[in-house]
């Protein structure tokens, strides 16, 4: 049985659901444009839907360290709750990383939602701090102190010349543009 | 500085005693203000505090009177938002977005 209160319910989630759709394709819309004025030459951005703003594949080439030579793929899907909730990320291409599992799942500050320190997502950030965020993992930010991979973390520890070994096989093998 | 003018002059001729290359003789005071506020705009919304915020837009687009609900709110670290938009956000995470303080509200209204 349908009650009164049931149905005004759904009209208030759909009505809230239309708006945040607004918000977020309107934000969305701002910061496509500053990432692509800010994107370096070893990053591209495809939208694989042009009707679907808020999905596509981020590719990055690290120009420099242990990745050198690899082209990643990274998917983000920003959801109707942007900015208030951070965009979902997933690393499409397989790589051996202490920080980005071999399922995907990339460990950055900035993208846990829910944080105590303060590094984590604040609706103050943008597509383009995700960006820096997501190239600053080749370099600046890798750490083997607090890895999602583990064995790969352990790895470097025991041989930093294997670690390079097996990160460049998985280049060879599923990051070659 | 109140300095005697005869007693300049004195200084003056005096040569043994040069200890005084300049004398201030005036000074113009400049000052500057602006708003008690880090920045005009939301930085949740990226709207100016002063218009309403992206979330009423969206929602009154025909309402004229709609704008006068959107008010702004100085927290206790002098950053403004859309009392709109930082309501959202302090639901998952009570600290200032933008220098992490515990938020507390200063004040509320244009």
């Amino acid at each position: 049985m349908i009650t009164l209160s049931q149905r005004l319910k759904k009209q208030q989630d759909q009505a809230v659901s239309n708006n945040r759709i607004s918000v977020r394709d309107r934000l969305l819309a701002r910061e496509l444009q500053e990432l692509s004025q800010i994107l370096p030459s070893n990053c591209s951005v495809n939208h694989e839907n042009v009707n679907d703003l808020s999905s596509f594949i981020l590719s990055i080439k690290p120009n420099e360290g242990f990745w050198q030579g690899g082209c990643f793929k990274f998917g983000v899907d920003v959801t109707e709750d942007y900015n208030m909730v951070p965009p979902i990320v997933k690393c499409l291409t397989r790589l051996w990383h202490p920080n980005i599992s071999e399922n995907g799942e990339v460990c950055l500050s900035l993208l846990r939602q829910h944080s105590v320190d303060g590094l984590g997502w604040s609706p103050t950030r943008r597509l383009n701090d995700v960006l820096w965020g997501l190239l600053a993992l080749f370099t600046d930010l890798l750490n083997f102190d607090d890895p999602l991979n583990i064995e790969a973390a352990d790895m470097y520890r025991t041989s930093k010349e294997d670690f390079q070994r097996k990160v460049n096989e998985y280049v060879i093998k599923y990051a070659i543009d | 500085m109140s300095e005697d003018p005869e007693n300049v002059e004195k200084m003056e001729g005096d040569s043994a005693k040069p200890d005084r290359m300049f004398t201030l003789k005036k000074w113009n005071a400049v000052a500057m203000w602006s708003w008690d506020v880090e920045c005009d705009t939301c930085a949740i919304c990226r709207v100016q505090v002063m218009d309403a915020c992206l979330r009423c837009q969206a929602e009154s687009k025909r309402d004229f009177y709609g704008k006068q609900d959107c008010v702004v709110v100085w927290g206790e670290c002098n950053h403004s938002f859309h009392y709109c938009c930082m309501s959202l956000w302090v639901k998952q995470n009570n600290r200032c977005p933008l220098c992490q303080q515990e938020w507390s509200i200063q004040r509320m209204g244009k």
